[in-house]
């Protein structure tokens, strides 16, 4: 049974379509990474899955129970939702105090959790004295009291320095193990390549991808860089790869060939033929990153939304004319 | 609903918070306590009752009531008080993004209402005490000073105590009520405490002055009615009614506005 399966799972704001006909279905164990650009529909999904809000249309299941049940499964999900938020006068002890006792958990499990994220020894101190990292931490903590089954994480390492981040990825690594779901939210893809078995990619509220690392990371294409040894070569280099049967782009000083690793001796042998020197051969991999950003595109998602909204406005007023 | 009560209890523990509510409660009715025997004191005719405060006369300082008259006196001012203390605990909630972890642990969010009510009673009554103790501390301390009478002070003195105790507590809690209500309908302290305030120190002033047959429905009017036990205008059974329904709409107005409303801050 997945941990969260939704199906046709739609979310309006007006005009504004944030969750759009999404079917997923995320594994009931394991690290799983939900990614997209801003305004994809992140946060309102998991607002969603979490009770905050109520969807227009669809169904989605939490833990095996429908959301219109929260009740059902919420003493199993923890969440930190789009950053800490916790009564700043009060100490960190007497914050994760509250909402144990909102859950009704015994004081002895907020000993635990702060033993957990490491601010034992800080517990007695307010809020307001911490930096963003410790807050961080202690928002992790709060996801942490009710030991969760499904732990919902909105960019979780956001403020830690790097020790934090490495130990931060450890925990959700020990819990996945454990067999609990994370899913993790986030815009560093660094941490999502790091951390993740499983990866949902949201754009403009629909999906685009929705299974195991590893199924995106083969989608990866890789091209070699070549480069003559005199840059006056650089157009007949380009010429022979190309009647070889490679497909060519020139670039400065270089040409760029749509090929993989296992081509390069090829292409090596076929520009010595020519009469070719190369002072450069590079077999480039497309990044996480690359992979990424060819999914979702290369401009920020709100903008787009936006230019694209616009478009549509110019378009609808262009037709009355 | 325990565990909503218990988890308010927590958060609302704060010593600043207390401090500053219970200072400024005690401050109010040292205050109120002055103005009324040092009036007295100068032989002057009582003024007129102004927004917030009714200034009682020195006859009725001189009876067994004299000795806890300044609750009832200051009544609206312990109440924008409370007011205000209120919407801030409320909104607050809001403004700090904690309403997001509150409803994701509880989602019968009717609930969290309950809890906080059931919570600011608890503290309420605690105010309501330190108000009565200060006002009859202060009582004692000024009336000399006045040159009062008080020898009917003692008459009756549980019964007169309790029962102020009893009125000003019903009073608060009203009070109390409307601050929940304007802070879940606004989700801002500053907006709700604005309203709060400004409807008690002039809106209600101006639809008095205006409508004159309204008064005796107006919350301010009722609530320092039932803080007096009964006035010339509204008697105690029927301010104690209107305070009820004013507590009801309040309750059942915020239960559900905050079940049926997103989740977005």
């Amino acid at each position: 049974m997945p941990s969260v399966s939704t199906r046709d799972l739609t979310r309006r704001f007006g005009s504004v379509v944030a969750v759009n006909s999404l079917t997923l279905d995320i594994p009931d164990s394991g690290v799983v990474g939900l990614l997209g650009p801003n305004g994809s529909g992140k946060s309102t999904l998991i607002r969603i899955l979490l009770g905050l809000i109520r969807p227009t249309e669809g169904a989605a299941h939490v833990l095996g129970q429908p959301i219109s049940h929260p009740a059902a499964y919420v003493h199993d999900v923890g969440a930190l939702i789009e950053g800490p938020a916790f009564v700043a006068g009060l100490s960190a002890r007497r914050n994760l105090l509250s909402l144990a006792r909102l859950r009704g958990l015994p004081a002895t499990r907020v000993d635990e959790v702060l033993e957990i994220v490491g601010l034992t020894g800080r517990d007695r101190e307010p809020v307001s004295q911490f930096s963003l990292g410790m807050k961080q931490r202690l928002g992790i903590g709060a996801a942490l009291l009710s030991d969760p089954r499904l732990l919902i994480l909105d960019e979780p390492t956001n403020g830690l320095d790097p020790a934090g981040i490495v130990e931060v990825r450890a925990l959700l690594r020990t819990l996945a193990e454990a067999g609990s779901t994370v899913l993790v939210s986030s815009h560093l893809l660094s941490e999502i390549e790091a951390a993740c078995d499983h990866l949902v990619v949201l754009r403009f509220g629909r999906l685009i991808f929705d299974g195991p690392m590893r199924d995106l990371l083969t989608q990866a294409s890789a091209h070699i860089d070549i480069a003559a040894e005199h840059p006056d070569q650089t157009a007949p280099l380009a010429e022979v790869v190309a009647a070889a049967g490679w497909t060519v782009t020139t670039l400065d000083g270089a040409v760029r060939v749509a090929a993989d690793g296992a081509d390069a001796a090829n292409i090596n042998r076929t520009a010595h033929a020519a009469g070719i020197a190369l002072r450069q051969l590079v077999v480039v991999q497309d990044s996480f990153e690359d992979i990424f950003l060819s999914m979702t595109g290369r401009t920020d998602g709100e903008l787009a939304a936006a230019r694209a909204a616009g478009d549509a406005e110019a378009g609808e007023v262009g037709g009355t004319q | 609903m325990m565990n909503t009560l218990r988890s308010e209890v927590v958060r609302l523990w704060r010593p600043r918070l207390m401090i500053g509510w219970l200072g400024l409660t005690a401050a109010a009715a040292v205050l109120i306590n002055m103005v009324m025997f040092q009036l007295v004191g100068e032989g002057g005719s009582t003024p007129p009752a102004g927004p917030g405060v009714a200034f009682p006369d020195a006859a009725t300082l001189a009876s067994n009531e004299g000795l806890i008259v300044g609750l009832s006196a200051a009544a609206s001012m312990f109440g924008v008080i409370t007011l205000a203390f209120w919407a801030t605990a409320t909104a607050s909630d809001t403004s700090s993004g904690l309403i997001r972890l509150l409803v994701a642990a509880q989602p019968h969010r009717w609930r969290l209402i309950a809890g906080k009510t059931l919570a600011l009673t608890l503290l309420t009554a605690l105010v309501t005490t330190v108000a009565t103790a200060v006002n009859i501390a202060a009582a004692n301390a000024l009336a000399p000073l006045a040159d009062l009478s008080t020898d009917a002070w003692g008459t009756d003195l549980a019964q007169v105590a309790g029962e102020a105790w009893l009125n000003t507590f019903a009073t608060l809690v009203v009070w109390r009520v409307i601050g929940l209500a304007l802070a879940v309908l606004t989700r801002s302290a500053a907006a709700a405490v604005s309203i709060g305030v400004g409807y008690v120190l002039v809106v209600e002033s101006v639809i008095t002055a205006a409508a004159s047959d309204l008064a005796e429905w107006l919350p301010g009017s009722t609530l320092s009615a039932l803080a007096a036990g009964g006035n010339a205008v509204i008697d105690y059974g029927t301010a104690a009614a209107l305070a009820l329904g004013y507590v009801v709409v309040g309750l059942g107005l915020a239960s559900v506005v905050l079940t049926r409303r997103d989740i977005t801050d």
